[in-house]
């Protein structure tokens, strides 16, 4: 199923008008002062536009969206800089809802997810260690769960007592939950997760789900795809930027525009950022393809777009200035963005090496 | 794009692989695919093969014998070609002074030239570069000076192409000095007979006859041959350069040398291993396929844009830059991973069905084409002036 082209510009344009209206780089710095970087009215705005229900199905008046229209409001994330956990509630924990829960469970969180009123987050990403379950406890660790300090509930990934993967709701306020909460450098916040028999429940498959091994690989592919159109909004943002930087800052009595050694390097940023446009989207059609191709795409697409993407960051630092490591400009902003994201659902080496064994497969 | 485009373009593609598959001459293809020295009489061979397919023109419009291919079947079309290992399309007469001809020439130049070009009758090369005058294209100083109902013609070119076999040479010349340097040029047909012209070859280091210096000296060009309007050169060749940088080929090309490398890297060697397994090679090789895939997608977003009509000036720009850093990249891995037959170079294996003294059967030409694709940064608007034109022209620096 794709979404059709006139939903995909409207979501798009929403989020945009939005953001231009109400979440400048200016709007954006109380924000970031907030517990958790979170703003309950910005995320019950959210709600209200839709984009909370953009995955869910039409029967459950979600707007049953594919990688493409997931990729057309990251672009818009990524170009703002939004704080929300739009990622890890619209894109991962719905999206594994959707594969993992029974009808019960989605009936139960699913609108409480599309209408803001849970925030509920996977912790996996960074970490790989998994934790253990057994008769209704949850027992185990997770480092640096992003958006793990606002999230209400869990869904960990365990393993039973047979060596089952399972997937474990966890209330975040139960006993045997410790969590310690803390910021990433983008000001995003996270918290390490300690759960020590917590009480916890299991996601119950439908007939016909995919295995939870399956499931957990396809979540991961879909927060990846969506990932790169984040990438797409930073480079395009800092490609903007850093060019009409050097069209008005001047230095030896002209334009910093006027150097052709600035002018090669600023070229580079364009291919790059051409190149990340076409991977992006050559990662969202492979979601169609079948398993081993799908994942060659994504893997390759995700290495070369956290590289060039990271380049594009230094480059823009360096060509603005000293003024480009400051607090002050956006531009640093952007830079411990892509740090972030760089490294969730497989950092640069790890995608490339999955890139690499899947290329030379038959070699 | 629609779908019919995408069609149309697969089901040439899949008939290109067909036609390499079944009909190329063997000896032919041995001689490609071994990247051996090709001469006149080859690619008059190769050329007419294509032509009788009805594809040696295939962008042309209907009118002039061609199949008014959209973009992307001219993409799909030279990078399933160059995929297959098919020898390259001397471009100077079919895709380049060609489509000049029918777009500016008069009614006579078009009778008179186009059928020769279209089956390979006449051979063309091109008179562009100058000693004093590379990338700085309107620096060119080959004067022609009005003289009745001709131009005399004085001046010297070089990095001629072919110009050995030529029997035409497409010219800009100086017809004006006034204003700026491009305003004073124009587009001259020169027969390659005519007292005065004559060709020195430069031997390049693949051992070799590429290219040539043509020294014209008093060259009387009848004024019938001036291509369009006299000072209008360089519009004409503009247009002309928007012809030079198609991106199917230089896909293809990285395409087919990376397939090499990996067939050589899984061949076991004296000791029964594998090279593709140490795990340099495999990461090496690794990142060519990433930045194939990267290539790959780019040039089809691009070719697509084309075809649609949203392209900003910026698209042949950055295929032929990625293209040729690649196809050089991998190509230079692709000699060092045939070890000592990488720095065996035996010339004269490469005009001859005699074999290289080390290696592999294609060894020689794997190493020719290395030494000659060095130029490929350089030739067709460098690297640097493709950096240049993607400043000025999509960033407005």
């Amino acid at each position: 199923m794709t979404t059709d082209l006139d939903t995909i510009a409207m979501l798009r344009d929403s989020l945009e008008r939005y953001s231009a209206d109400r979440y400048s780089f200016l709007q954006r710095a109380p924000l970031l002062q907030l517990p958790g970087a979170f703003s309950a009215q910005t995320w019950q705005d959210f709600a209200e536009f839709g984009w909370l229900s953009l995955r869910l199905p039409e029967e459950l008046d979600g707007l049953a969206g594919d990688a493409v229209a997931v990729g057309a409001l990251m672009e818009v994330v990524g170009s703002r800089l939004l704080l929300e956990p739009l990622l890890a509630c619209v894109v991962v924990a719905s999206g594994l809802l959707l594969k993992q829960g029974s009808a019960a469970q989605q009936a139960e969180l699913l609108p409480a997810l599309a209408e803001g009123r849970l925030k509920l987050v996977l912790s996996h990403g960074v970490s790989h260690e998994l934790c253990r379950y057994a008769e209704g406890r949850l027992s185990g660790s997770q480092q640096a769960v992003l958006h793990g300090d606002i999230a209400e509930q869990l869904l960990v990934p365990a393993r039973d007592a047979e060596g089952q993967l399972r997937f474990c709701l966890v209330e975040a306020s139960a006993a045997g939950v410790s969590r310690q909460a803390f910021r990433l450098v983008d000001g995003r916040g996270a918290a390490n997760l300690q759960f020590a028999a917590a009480p916890a429940s299991l996601l119950q498959p439908q007939a016909g789900a995919p295995s939870a091994e399956q499931a957990l690989a396809e979540v991961c592919d879909e927060a990846s795809v969506a990932l790169c159109a984040e990438a797409l909004g930073v480079a395009t943002s800092l490609l903007r930027i850093t060019n009409d930087y050097l069209k008005v800052r001047q230095q030896f009595g002209k334009p910093l525009a006027g150097n052709q050694a600035l002018q090669h390097r600023m070229a580079e940023l364009y291919l790059l950022t051409e190149e990340i446009r076409a991977l992006t989207l050559a990662a969202q059609q492979a979601m169609c393809l079948p398993a081993a191709e799908r994942a060659r795409t994504l893997s390759g697409a995700r290495a070369y777009i956290s590289q060039a993407a990271r380049h594009i960051g230094n480059e823009a630092i360096q060509l603005h200035g000293g003024v480009g490591i400051t607090e002050e400009l956006e531009v640093s902003h952007y830079f411990r963005r892509l740090m972030v994201n760089a490294a969730l659902f497989g950092n640069r080496d790890e995608q490339f090496l999955r890139f690499v064994e899947l290329s030379l497969a038959d070699a | 794009m629609n779908k019919n485009v995408r069609e149309r373009a697969q089901r040439l593609r899949e008939q290109v692989r067909q036609f390499c598959r079944q009909e190329m001459p063997e000896a032919l293809l041995d001689k490609a695919h071994r990247h051996q020295v090709l001469d006149k009489a080859d690619y008059v061979q190769w050329m007419r093969l294509l032509q009788a397919k009805g594809w040696v023109a295939g962008h042309w419009p209907k009118a002039y014998g061609g199949q008014e291919w959209s973009a992307l079947e001219r993409f799909v079309f030279e990078d399933e070609l160059a995929r297959q290992g098919c020898p390259w399309i001397i471009p100077f007469g079919v895709k380049y002074v060609g489509p000049v001809i029918y777009s500016f020439g008069s009614e006579v130049q078009k009778q008179r030239f186009l059928p020769g070009i279209l089956s390979t009758e006449a051979f063309w090369a091109q008179g562009y570069s100058e000693p004093g005058a590379g990338s700085d294209l309107a620096g060119l100083r080959t004067q022609a000076v009005r003289d009745g109902d001709h131009y005399l013609v004085t001046g010297q070119k070089v990095w001629t192409t072919y110009a050995q076999w030529a029997d035409w040479l497409f010219c800009l010349v100086r017809t004006g000095n006034e204003g700026k340097p491009q305003s004073g040029i124009s587009f001259l047909l020169i027969d390659m007979r005519s007292p005065g012209v004559t060709v020195k070859p430069i031997h390049t280091m693949d051992g070799y006859v590429h290219v040539n210096e043509v020294w014209l000296d008093n060259v009387r060009v009848p004024a019938e041959n001036l291509v369009g309007e006299e000072g209008k050169g360089w519009q004409y060749a503009k247009f002309l350069l928007q012809n030079e940088r198609t991106a199917g080929a230089i896909i293809g090309q990285a395409w087919h040398v990376l397939d090499r490398l990996k067939r050589l890297a899984r061949e076991a060697d004296a000791s029964g291993q594998r090279p593709i397994e140490q795990p340099l090679l495999r990461q090496r090789i690794g990142g060519f396929e990433l930045r194939f895939m990267a290539l790959q997608e780019v040039a089809y977003q691009a070719v697509q844009a084309m075809v649609d009509g949203s392209d900003n000036g910026g698209e042949a720009s950055l295929i032929k830059i990625r293209g040729t850093e690649l196809y050089q990249d991998v190509a230079q891995a692709l000699v060092e991973a045939l070890g000592p037959a990488g720095i065996a170079f035996d010339s004269a294996a490469l005009h001859s069905a005699t074999l290289p003294p080390l290696g592999p059967d294609d060894s020689g030409g794997i190493l020719k084409e290395h030494f000659y694709n060095r130029a490929a940064t350089i030739f067709g608007g460098s690297s640097e002036i493709q950096r240049n034109i993607v400043a000025k022209v999509v960033l407005g620096l």
